[in-house]
């Protein structure tokens, strides 16, 4: 830490913001609390960008206002490539001021530029990410009586006697909340949410453990999930971020391919698909041929209802001239699933989409071989121009139980808080006993029957990067839409976020729900080189990427 | 010839604050010239793209938590509470995020974050820091507001909800130190600092007491060009052209740099003589092109009797507190935990 004083030049400067023990590698810390990452060795380089920069606007003002509003901003949590990107922009129309001192060292244009991020980029600010998430609270009510965090505190009392194995005393404590909940506001809130609990709870201390989520009404548990799922697509804008993003980062990866396979690794009704399709349909240059493979459970009573779906896009697909193809898979598991069943075919551009799927494949440690990895592992051998990737923004696969219920209490409780604003009915009702049965799942099961195994994007990252996949970067253009989506459908309090090249959706400061984007190039021929460094930034928009290895 | 001296103005800034600093400010300065569209409008979804955000954290990180709260659902207004942990504790509770405060006197700091009224959030990475380390070096709770912003608020919509965050304040029995009163004084930067006077001036009317008001480089304005905005034009990160961007964007429309809102002792400006107004610890950077106007603002509250102590810090350009590497950043510190402690 260095000691200000007047006069100084901009070269002791430099060295003055990084102390002696600080090793060049290093991103520069008091930046690093701002929100950048700059290598404090970089700190020269990025100044100078920034002067040319500065220069170049000065200069052509007109081109600054298209480039305010044209150009797409990718990542600009690291400073060098987003200026980078605007130079290289502005330089496509102006030119550089001809009276600025030569700079040898400088690199204009995408080459480069799209530096390879170090590791560290993507491993160590993951612990005090991962540490902070930990420990998200529901944004608060300024209402929030005694008794609603009395409550809480029961709960979690109670949780914690779960996880010490004093089923006993827990069981005791759920009467004693039973009755706290008299004195709550039950219909929205704290209250609200802590009866699910409650009574997840008391599944879990008074039942045999092994019992599935939820209590159905005797359908058919998959057709039930279905109804329930639609009903929470209708209520709360999470799923229509979901499939908004995503097909805004296919559509972008399939440009200039006409044959293109997505794959959905969870149909339901096909909700996501309609907009796709139309989009392609307008696609400068016309439709590609699209072929979609949609994975979901069998149908219990002789219905196929893959193909149901897949004919229903097909007469969508047909009323706006694209050529379209369907194919079902029924599976249970998405670890049933067996890439020859997709049969992709190697002459397409393939994007596989997973919407809140991958986290079902986790286990509660990691291991060889474990599902997860079989899966990740032959997704990436399908060498797909895209990855799409939903995923709750939650740590629910923590070991400890009490770790677990208490994010998981806050997490729903900003769920729940976000749905009051929904007034359609029986839309919201439903979308809660669809929560609600993610709650039970979260606190009442265990091994194999415990399939929300919700992880944070950080966690994420490092095992996409870990299977060989590369982002590809969520930008400017994406977040805006989704913003506007947003103002469209739903209520004060929703915001989306960028973080790194991902997006986020959240209720008020909280995230909820994070989007990203992969892609899995050709594996290299030499088999003891490591899968592609993570964390390379490709730009879609750019030339090919380099190969950095 | 607009480069050359573009080019001396760039040297300027780069010889007087740390390089950290410097890339920090002209990052943001080149950023906001993006979204300050020339009609007035203003590019709200690149600014909260490229806004870097953290989220509030109930693990005590070097010993600051913080949560978040709504104050207003009908505004939708959040405010996020920073406290210093108490002792050892490895994880919080809800229980204890309201748990009353325990030591004689707690001053609570409402804060308003700066950004020319448009841009930043109560959860901007720059604030966030900024926040944490007030509590932690003046041992003070804060409550930083996350106010509408400019150009689709426009005044008085700042000022109503740090209005609204005032009350909530005044009424959390959790923040009352043991006489039973909440010990509360407002800070800001910036716009923030602008907003400081003008909830002070409301709660006058009111039975609500502030103990006194810190503004960090305020942001005043008038009609009339001073001989600083003249002198300082575009040399350290800012220019007269985007002051006055800012001042439009706020300002009810029509209405020029003399509103009260922006000129509060110009000639519409209201006067404070013989009316209890809270102290005031003003922080002027001696390389700000607005400090003629902060000064007048410093010789206004004298002239009408108020208690005003001004911190005049040489060669000190916008944005010094932000990174805490200049002695100037730990000097405001130090006076900010002597206005706020001297009422034990």
């Amino acid at each position: 830490m260095s000691l200000y004083s007047s006069g100084t030049s901009a070269a002791s400067s430099a060295g003055s913001s990084v102390s002696s023990t600080t090793k060049p590698s290093e991103i520069d810390g008091l930046l690093a609390g701002a929100g950048y990452r700059v290598r404090s060795s970089d700190l020269r380089h990025v100044a100078q960008r920034l002067e040319r920069l500065d220069a170049a606007m000065v200069n052509s003002p007109a081109e600054v206002s298209q480039l305010a509003s044209d150009a797409v901003h990718y990542n600009p949590s690291d400073i060098a490539s987003w200026v980078d990107s605007l130079l290289s922009e502005l330089n496509q129309t102006a030119s550089l001021p001809s009276d600025l001192p030569e700079l040898p060292e400088l690199m204009v244009g995408p080459g480069l530029n799209q530096t390879v991020l170090a590791e560290d980029a993507w491993t160590d600010h993951d612990a005090p990410q991962h540490q902070q998430l930990n420990n998200q609270f529901p944004v608060m009510t300024a209402m929030e009586e005694d008794s609603g965090i009395r409550l809480v505190h029961v709960l979690l009392t109670c949780a914690e006697s779960v996880q010490r194995g004093d089923l006993a005393f827990a069981g005791s404590l759920i009467e004693d909340m039973q009755s706290l909940l008299t004195r709550v506001n039950t219909s929205c809130g704290i209250g609200k949410v802590a009866g699910y609990f409650i009574d997840a709870l008391s599944r879990r201390i008074f039942t045999p453990q092994g019992v599935g989520f939820g209590g159905g009404v005797g359908l058919d548990p998959a057709y039930e999930n279905e109804v329930l799922y639609h009903h929470f697509y209708e209520a709360c804008p999470y799923l229509k971020f979901a499939h908004f993003t995503a097909n805004q980062a296919i559509l972008e990866a399939f440009d200039g391919h006409d044959c293109v396979h997505v794959v959905d690794f969870n149909l339901m009704h096909g909700l996501q698909w309609p907009a796709l399709i139309q989009a392609l349909a307008l696609r400068p240059g016309g439709p590609p041929l699209l072929r979609l493979t949609g994975i979901g459970p069998p149908s219990p009573d002789g219905r196929d209802s893959l193909r149901e779906v897949g004919l229903r896009l097909s007469e969508l697909a047909r009323s706006v001239n694209v050529r379209f193809a369907f194919r079902g898979v029924a599976a249970s598991r998405l670890e049933d699933v067996k890439p020859w069943m997709l049969q992709v075919n190697p002459k397409e551009a393939v994007a596989v989409n997973s919407i809140m799927q991958l986290h079902r494949l986790l286990g509660s440690e990691p291991s060889r071989n474990s599902p997860i990895e079989m899966v990740l592992g032959w997704i990436r051998n399908l060498n797909p121009k895209i990855m799409t990737v939903i995923e709750q923004e939650a740590n629910h696969n923590q070991p400890g139980f009490l770790d677990r219920f208490t994010d998981a209490l806050y997490y729903y409780s900003t769920m729940f808080d976000s749905l009051e604003a929904c007034t359609l009915q029986p839309e919201k009702a439903l979308a809660e006993i669809y929560i609600q049965r993610e709650i039970c799942n979260v606190v009442c099961c265990e091994g194999s029957a415990r399939v929300e195994r919700h992880e944070p994007l950080a966690k994420w990252r490092g095992r996409l990067g870990q299977a060989g996949f590369r982002p590809l970067h969520l930008g400017s253009n994406a977040f805006k839409q989704a913003s506007m989506l947003l103002t469209l459908f739903s209520a004060e309090g929703y915001c989306v976020e960028e973080k790194e090249g991902c997006l986020t959706l959240g209720w008020h400061s909280r995230p909820l729900i994070a989007a990203s984007a992969w892609e899995a190039p050709l594996a290299l021929p030499d088999a003891n080189s490591p899968a592609a460094a993570p964390g390379i930034f490709v730009n879609p928009h750019s030339n090919p990427p380099i190969n950095s290895l | 010839m607009m480069a050359a001296s573009n080019e001396v103005n760039l040297n300027e800034s780069k010889m007087v604050v740390p390089l950290n600093t410097w890339v920090l400010i002209s990052n943001f300065k080149l950023a906001y010239n993006l979204l300050r569209r020339p009609d007035g409008t203003f590019n709200r979804h690149l600014a909260e793209f490229l806004d870097r955000k953290v989220p509030a954290n109930t693990k005590p990180v070097l010993g600051v938590f913080s949560f978040d709260v709504i104050i207003d659902r009908s505004t939708s207004l959040l405010s996020r509470i920073y406290r210093p942990a108490d002792g050892e504790q490895p994880q919080l509770n809800i229980a204890d995020l309201e748990k009353p405060v325990t030591a004689e006197v707690v001053p609570v700091i409402i804060f308003f974050h700066g950004g020319s009224f448009a841009h930043s959030s109560a959860n901007s990475a720059i604030y966030d820091t900024l926040c944490r380390r007030l509590v932690s070096i003046c041992k003070v709770v804060v409550v930083s507001v996350n106010y509408r912003r400019a150009p689709e608020n426009r005044y008085p919509c700042a000022y109503d909800d740090g209005w609204a965050a005032l009350n909530w304040v005044n009424s959390s029995s959790w923040l009352q130190s043991k006489d039973s009163k909440v010990h509360i004084y407002l800070a800001g930067d910036s716009s923030g600092g602008n907003i400081v006077h003008h909830v002070a001036l409301r709660a006058v009317e009111s039975d609500i007491e502030v103990l006194g008001n810190i503004l960090l480089n305020p942001m005043f304005g008038g009609q009339e060009r001073t001989e600083s905005e003249k002198r300082l034009d575009g040399k350290y990160f800012v220019t007269i052209q985007d002051r006055d961007w800012y001042w439009r964007a706020f300002l009810p429309e029509g209405e020029d740099r003399d509103h009260p809102a922006c000129n509060p002792f110009g000639p519409k400006g209201n006067f404070l003589e013989g009316i209890k107004f809270p102290k005031s610890l003003v922080v002027v950077a001696s390389l700000d092109l607005i400090q003629d106007r902060q000064l007048a603002y410093v010789k206004g509250l004298e002239k009408a009797g108020q208690k005003v102590k001004l911190l005049y810090l040489e060669q000190a350009t916008i944005g010094f507190y932000l990174l805490p590497n200049n002695n100037h950043f730990y000097t405001v510190m130090d006076e900010i935990s002597n206005f706020v402690g001297s009422d034990c």
